[in-house]
């Protein structure tokens, strides 16, 4: 007896494990799943895009236009997301859309061809409406093999912010124009001057531990002589000219100076962080996000103002949001993820609200100010008056990831006294090796 | 004739109970061959080959050529070992000397302080580094603080991002959350040791030394072995810490194996090239392990 039951007990163990193999079709209503097509979104943290309350409520009101159109929902971080992603597609798992820049989308994902041709949505005019407001808009969702890979939606520029309390108080105010641009002479002045004030334990952090926020000290060294950090062509690293030497060759000088500091522990989430309690003046890594989401936070005024430059035009690095779609093989779903997407970027009463969300600015110029008449309509004017210095979008260039590792690494090693010359060298070797290896 | 039948029906027993030993194996030997044994043999043939996302190559053996000529890698190297090297005797001995001090302990107390050491195991990762991370933070951190005060040193200290500092601290923090497990299996285990043999050994006149080492430590071996292969195991798989606090900067000198297995196949999708990293780790574990079970000989006591 007891056999027979321990059999029967073995049996049952035996047969869960079939469940394990099932093809996913199990507890759902197949009549009713035969009518509607089930899609995937995967969105990393853009503005409200990180939020389930917003987004399911963005899905609802999709549902109420296409009722057949099932959208489930899993949401990123910029720590983990991309190993989720890079999981994903070596498992067959990829989501039907994903929301993230150019970068991912179109010269990672899109120039490995695993995203679908988005040339449909870019009909004469999106493309006209987007092209109003960036050309350079458009070029970024586009691959280097012509196709769109990304369909956008938002963008914003990435600015510098002060604490203007602090700045106030040490007499450091006078250094920033009334437009917030400022030179490099006056950013060394107001350093100097804050630094003497004793108001904060230092100026300025270059923070170079990685994971994230790089466009930030990429700005800053870029800006201070105008330099580029690839050729028009988005085919070559170019930060090893004189300018861009001259540009880190002065972040030395400054740390050397006790004006600001490196900190090869840091990323920019503890660079805010330490912007937010008050123990530096300024913040390499601010936008119109960080600005709304450090409102309530921060017992100061954060500032926001352009980077330095010699002469006085900075070239700010923008950040372009939309959607790309994977490439599963499945018509049906890939035709319901467009519809998706068209909703929310493209419906009059839906679109406008997809960009408040993100907290930054649209990329179609028919919207206008989607901030007017509103509580943030203030806050956005003044990024708004940013748009004007939005410089090339070179995050497209093959071979993102390495760069933004060599990047740090190269801000680590002069940091520890590496001839700038020579660790810029090797930086600019490293990406082209990669950016070269992607291209084939 | 009857015993013929015995041994037939006891040779029917015996496949009987086989049998359903087996099928009650069989889960576990399903996900064990699902989940570690073929994604093993995936591993070492994909590191025969230029694996990437949009290539699929048969390369021989150089990626394990190339891994020899990257400097990164051997730096990794050098870093896992010296982890290891440090954090493995430690924790054996630092282990063994707290359990041996809270054995005879009461029930109470010996409870306490298992729960203390044992709390930084039960607590997610996360959440420790967070606040190691915190407490040596230059700015705001706990230790530049309290050395400030003291005045032992004279600046403040970037322990995370200094070299000279950086892999220290790691090592401090995978050994904090590395004791746990050895302290409350080394008080069981002291616990258990022959008490006659002890008061037999007192009586003949031996020295507290002479009892640890002639009886003690034989009879803790098998528990000794296990913590010094767990131990080593867990710290040639150092990566959480790596990827929560210092991402194997500042200059690569906190970059360990595991993480840079990580960065090249999750980052620079080089899945070959990674996986030729892991087969290679996973020899030398291997080895070490089969030399530690040699040396302890094989956890018996004599």
């Amino acid at each position: 007896m007891k056999k027979l039951i321990a059999l029967l007990l073995a049996c049952v163990m035996l047969l869960s494990l079939t469940a394990c193999g099932g093809t996913g079709t199990a507890g759902g209503n197949d009549g009713d799943k035969d009518s509607k097509t089930e899609i995937t979104l995967w969105t990393y943290p853009v503005g409200k895009f990180g939020d389930e309350a917003t987004v399911k409520g963005f899905i609802e009101a999709f549902n109420a236009k296409y009722p057949d159109i099932t959208v489930t929902v899993q949401y990123l971080d910029y720590t983990n997301g991309d190993s989720q992603v890079t999981a994903a597609i070596e498992g067959k798992k990829t989501p039907d859309i994903i929301l993230e820049g150019p970068e991912r989308l179109v010269s990672n994902w899109g120039a490995k061809g695993l995203m679908v041709d988005l040339a449909d949505l870019w009909d004469d005019e999106a493309l006209a409406d987007i092209s109003k407001t960036s050309e350079a808009v458009v070029a970024a969702c586009k691959g280097a093999d012509g196709k769109y890979y990304e369909y956008p939606f938002c963008m914003t520029t990435h600015t510098m912010a002060i604490n203007y309390e602090v700045f106030e108080k040490a007499g450091a105010l006078k250094y920033i124009n009334e437009d917030r641009t400022w030179t490099v002479e006056n950013f060394e002045k107001a350093l100097k001057a804050v630094k003497d004030s004793g108001l904060v334990q230092v100026p300025a952090v270059v923070y170079c531990g990685g994971q994230g926020g790089d466009q930030g000290t990429r700005a800053l060294a870029m800006n201070l002589y105008s330099a580029q950090f690839t050729n028009a062509e988005h085919n070559k690293w170019t930060m090893n000219s004189a300018e861009g030497i001259k540009g880190l060759q002065k972040l030395v000088d400054l740390k050397n100076a006790g004006l600001i500091d490196f900190d090869p522990a840091a990323v920019a989430s503890d660079e805010l962080q330490l912007f937010a309690n008050g123990t530096i003046a300024m913040s390499f890594c601010w936008n119109a996000a960080n600005q709304s989401s450090y409102a309530s936070s921060v017992t100061f005024t954060p500032y926001p103002v352009a980077f330095p430059s010699e002469d006085g035009t900075p070239e700010l690095c923008g950040g372009i949001w939309g959607f790309g779609i994977f490439d599963n093989g499945d018509d049906a779903k890939i035709e319901a993820a467009k519809k998706f997407i068209e909703f929310i970027c493209d419906d009059a009463e839906q679109g406008p609200k997809s960009v408040v969300a993100t907290g930054f600015f649209p990329v179609r110029s028919s919207y206008g100010n989607p901030y007017a008449g509103t509580a943030d309509e203030e806050r956005m004017a003044v990024f708004a008056s940013f748009q004007q210095w939005l410089g090339d979008y070179y995050n497209v260039t093959l071979g993102w990831a390495e760069q933004r590792t060599a990047w740090w690494g190269m801000l680590q090693q002069i940091n520890d006294g590496k001839d700038v010359t020579e660790a810029v060298n090797d930086y600019v070797d490293t990406c082209n090796k990669a950016t070269e290896a992607a291209s084939k | 004739m009857d015993m013929k039948k015995v041994h037939k029906r006891s040779k029917a027993l015996v496949i009987r109970e086989t049998v359903v030993s087996y099928i009650f194996l069989a889960p576990a030997l399903f996900f064990f061959l699902g989940f570690v044994i073929v994604p093993m043999g995936m591993c070492l043939v994909t590191s025969f080959f230029n694996y990437t996302m949009t290539d699929f190559t048969f390369i021989g053996f150089d990626n394990y050529i190339r891994m020899f000529q990257d400097e990164v890698f051997l730096k990794a190297l050098v870093n896992t070992f010296i982890i290891v090297g440090v954090s493995v005797p430690a924790v054996v001995i630092f282990s063994l000397w707290v359990g041996a001090s809270i054995y005879k302990m009461k029930a109470f107390t010996r409870s306490f302080y298992r729960c203390i050491f044992y709390l930084p195991v039960v607590t997610g990762t996360v959440a420790v580094t967070v606040v190691w991370k915190w407490m040596f933070n230059k700015y705001t951190g706990l230790f530049n603080h309290v050395l400030l005060g003291a005045g032992i040193i004279d600046e403040r200290i970037n322990w995370l991002g200094d070299e000279r500092f950086a892999l220290a601290c790691i090592i401090l923090i995978l050994f904090t959350t590395s004791i746990g497990q050895p302290i409350v299996l080394y008080i069981a285990a002291l616990g258990n040791v022959d008490t006659s043999l002890l008061e037999a050994a007192e009586v003949d006149g031996a020295t507290k030394l002479q009892t640890f080492w002639r009886i003690t430590w034989p009879s803790i071996m098998p528990t000794t072995l296990y913590v010094l292969v767990i131990t080593m195991i867990n710290s040639f798989q150092c990566y959480a810490l790596i990827q929560l606090l210092t991402s194997g900067g500042p200059n690569n000198a906190t970059q360990t194996i595991m993480y840079y297995i990580y960065y090249q196949a999750f980052r620079l999708y080089d899945y070959g090239y990674g996986n030729a990293m892991g087969i290679f780790l996973a020899i030398i574990i291997a080895i070490l392990s089969a030399i530690q079970f040699k040396v302890t000989n094989s956890g018996k006591v004599d």
